[in-house]
């Protein structure tokens, strides 16, 4: 039972952190219809930029938001104004793809050219530091990592609703023609999207290097599960995407109890087979996404 | 009658003579191309280069198979290599455990991988463009974790060796010249079968959902049924080529075999040859598979390969989507008197022209 307890916190905890990075991998498409594959490439970028700077610096490695936050939204916005924008709209997803792959490419083989492909892993001094509640034990890193998580979640929450900004966004999301009838720029806000995108990557980055080993080619243990999460939460829909990840990421800590660390990962790509034969536009994702 | 009139405009003086001048470099290209292919192994490179031809030959081989998909129906998939993998390991575990002969099993192999490739292909082939890509990679990473973690029947990540189907006695510079010519052969099977298909009404009704699939359906065209028709004889001679790879190579690695790169090399390839041509793919593996093995000769295990990759996949969707057969084309057609003298297949007509054949089959007019 206690095994139980300690599966489900953990999923629970990891589930936030799918969430935050689906959440911004679903608003590419929402806003775009780019399929962004090099986000995780993104992710692993900034766990990589976060360990150097604790590494030279001594500070503590969530300080380097201040940095990577901004600077990775003004690199989303410019790699849509540069390049996605560039691309042709009947062919747009496709060749997205394609782009993103190479992006991802890219910054995976600098990765491995600057840092080399050794493991590095952030020594804190609260890194081996772990609580109990309720028979569960609790690694502190963890736990800042999932509140990291939840702030950057609400925060892009508040954006999506509250502003004006968002209106826009959500607007484009829905129905971009009628958005841009209607006086949005709509090539502002798919740029303004796309920077808003990686910065969540720079903070879904900064938690995970609290707490995993990195190494460059890591982000392609990321980019399936959260494909899997998006398609199954519904292309486009950020509640599906959120929803769609703390289920998934659930499941896979209890499955790893009878399954095993491996195997348990499977669960993202059954349930993707079975969302794709039974509810081919997700549980969320409007009938739109499957033209896309 | 629409042909008639539209064939009509062709000025009559000096155009023949320029088509035949162009069909005439077309022919010598295609020829040259096929007398340097049979030629190289004559010319007494070494064991190494040699084994370069038989790696970039295979590259073509998965690059065609690849474009069945890709160039008929427009659908990237980027993780083919899940049927390239798949075929491998079903010919080393046919060869292995139940003792059936490498050649038998090479053709067993393509069967089990294009009898597998039926529900993959009814699941992802139900969504289009992000889903479907998606899918596609998924699939890779799916059979990535299954044959390195099924290390009972696969292996898992110790790999698993596969006997060489001449026996130990047949030395490598031998080996490689015969692999070489099989390669070859599975390609020019590959060539004729996506040239057959091309000028097929099913050709037509494939590159009409290319098009604008919605506009052929409403044609009668029976489009989920033709894409996966085409996603099953893709998956046949993808495993085909990640078969007789095994063969040559003699080990397999769930790494390598169920590798995200080695499907976008696939992409990559053919995307630079040119999907819609029969000879792209070929063309682009040629060139990809000599700087990948160029940049690995010369860089070693960096990963100077993977930002060289990306950035030449970056430049070809940017700017070259349509490729580079199709662009020397675009080229040659300035020679043509006029235009209207060789008419394109728009997305209408071959939606119209497939659905009025397929009409004519079932006897409505």
């Amino acid at each position: 039972m206690d095994l139980f307890i300690q599966s489900l916190v953990l999923g629970i905890l990891l589930g936030g952190l799918y969430a935050l990075l689906a959440a911004g991998l679903t608003l590419y498409f929402g806003v775009m219809r780019v399929v962004m594959i090099a986000h995780s490439a993104f992710l692993i970028l900034a766990a990589y930029l976060a360990w150097w700077f604790t590494t030279n610096t001594g500070l503590d490695p969530l300080l380097s938001l201040v940095v990577t936050v901004p600077l990775f939204f003004v690199v989303g916005v410019f790699v849509q104004r540069v390049l996605i924008a560039r691309l042709k709209p009947a062919t747009l997803t496709m060749m997205s793809v394609l782009l993103t792959f190479a992006i991802a490419l890219t910054i995976e083989g600098l990765l491995g050219f600057v840092f080399s492909g050794t493991q590095r892993r952030i020594q804190l001094p609260y890194s081996g530091a772990s609580f109990e509640v309720f028979g569960a034990r609790i690694a502190v890193v963890k736990l800042i990592a999932f509140a990291l998580a939840a702030v950057a979640l609400a925060a892009l929450y508040f954006v999506l609703k509250a502003t004006r900004f968002g209106q826009s966004l959500r607007a484009t999301i829905q129905n971009s023609e009628a958005a841009a009838l209607v006086g949005i720029d709509t090539k502002k806000v798919a740029g303004y999207g796309f920077g808003i995108g990686l910065a969540t990557a720079a903070v879904g980055g900064t938690a995970l290097a609290l707490d995993a080993t990195i190494y460059p080619s890591l982000h392609w243990h990321w980019i399936g599960p959260l494909m899997a999460i998006i398609v199954v939460g519904g292309l486009g829909s950020v509640p599906g995407a959120a929803a769609a990840a703390m289920v998934l990421g659930v499941s896979q800590s209890l499955l790893q109890i009878p399954m095993g660390t491996t195997w348990a990962q499977t669960i993202f790509y059954i349930v993707l087979f079975a969302t794709l034969v039974f509810r081919p536009h997700g549980f969320f994702g409007g009938r739109l996404a499957q033209r896309f | 009658m629409r042909n008639a009139s539209d064939t009509a405009p062709t000025t009559d003086t000096g155009a023949p003579t320029v088509l035949r001048v162009i069909r005439g470099i077309q022919i010598l290209a295609v020829v040259g191309a096929v007398v340097g292919v049979l030629v190289f192994p004559l010319t007494g490179p070494g064991p190494f280069i040699m084994s370069v031809g038989v790696v970039i030959l295979s590259y073509a081989c998965m690059a065609t198979g690849w474009n069945f998909v890709g160039g008929f129906t427009g659908y990237i998939s980027l993780g083919h290599a899940a049927f390239t993998g798949l075929g491998g390991y079903a010919v080393g575990l046919l060869i292995l455990r139940a003792e059936v002969s490498p050649w038998l099993a090479l053709v067993l192999a393509a069967v089990i991988v294009a009898v597998l490739s039926i529900p993959i292909g009814f699941a992802s082939l139900r969504v289009r463009g992000a889903s479907f890509v998606i899918m596609s990679l998924a699939l890779v990473l799916i059979m990535l974790l299954v044959f390195q973690s099924w290390s009972d029947v696969t292996g898992g990540s110790n790999g698993m060796r596969v006997p060489r189907p001449f026996g130990p006695e047949v030395l490598r510079p031998e080996q490689h010249e015969r692999f070489y010519y099989l390669h070859v052969a599975l390609l020019v099977i590959m060539l004729l079968a996506w040239w057959a298909i091309d000028r097929s009404r099913f050709g037509a009704g494939l590159k009409a959902i290319r098009e604008d699939e919605d506009k052929a359906q409403s044609l009668g065209i029976p489009t989920f049924n033709y894409k996966l028709a085409v996603y099953v004889i893709s998956a046949f001679f993808t495993a085909m080529a990640g078969g007789l790879y095994a063969l040559w190579f003699g080990f397999l690695d769930p790494i390598f075999q169920f590798s995200i790169l080695t499907g976008s090399y696939m992409v990559l390839m053919s995307l630079l040859g040119g999907i819609r041509s029969l000879f792209g793919p070929a063309l682009g593996a040629a060139i990809v598979g000599y700087a990948i093995e160029f940049f690995k000769a010369q860089y070693g295990d960096t990963q100077f390969h993977l930002v060289a990759l990306g950035l030449l996949l970056g430049l070809v969707v940017l700017f070259m989507p349509e490729g580079i057969l199709p662009s020397l084309n675009r080229l040659l057609d300035r020679l043509r008197p006029s235009a209207t003298s060789i008419r394109e297949e728009s997305a209408e007509d071959l939606a119209t022209k497939s659905a009025v054949l397929v009409g004519d089959k079932e006897g409505t007019p």
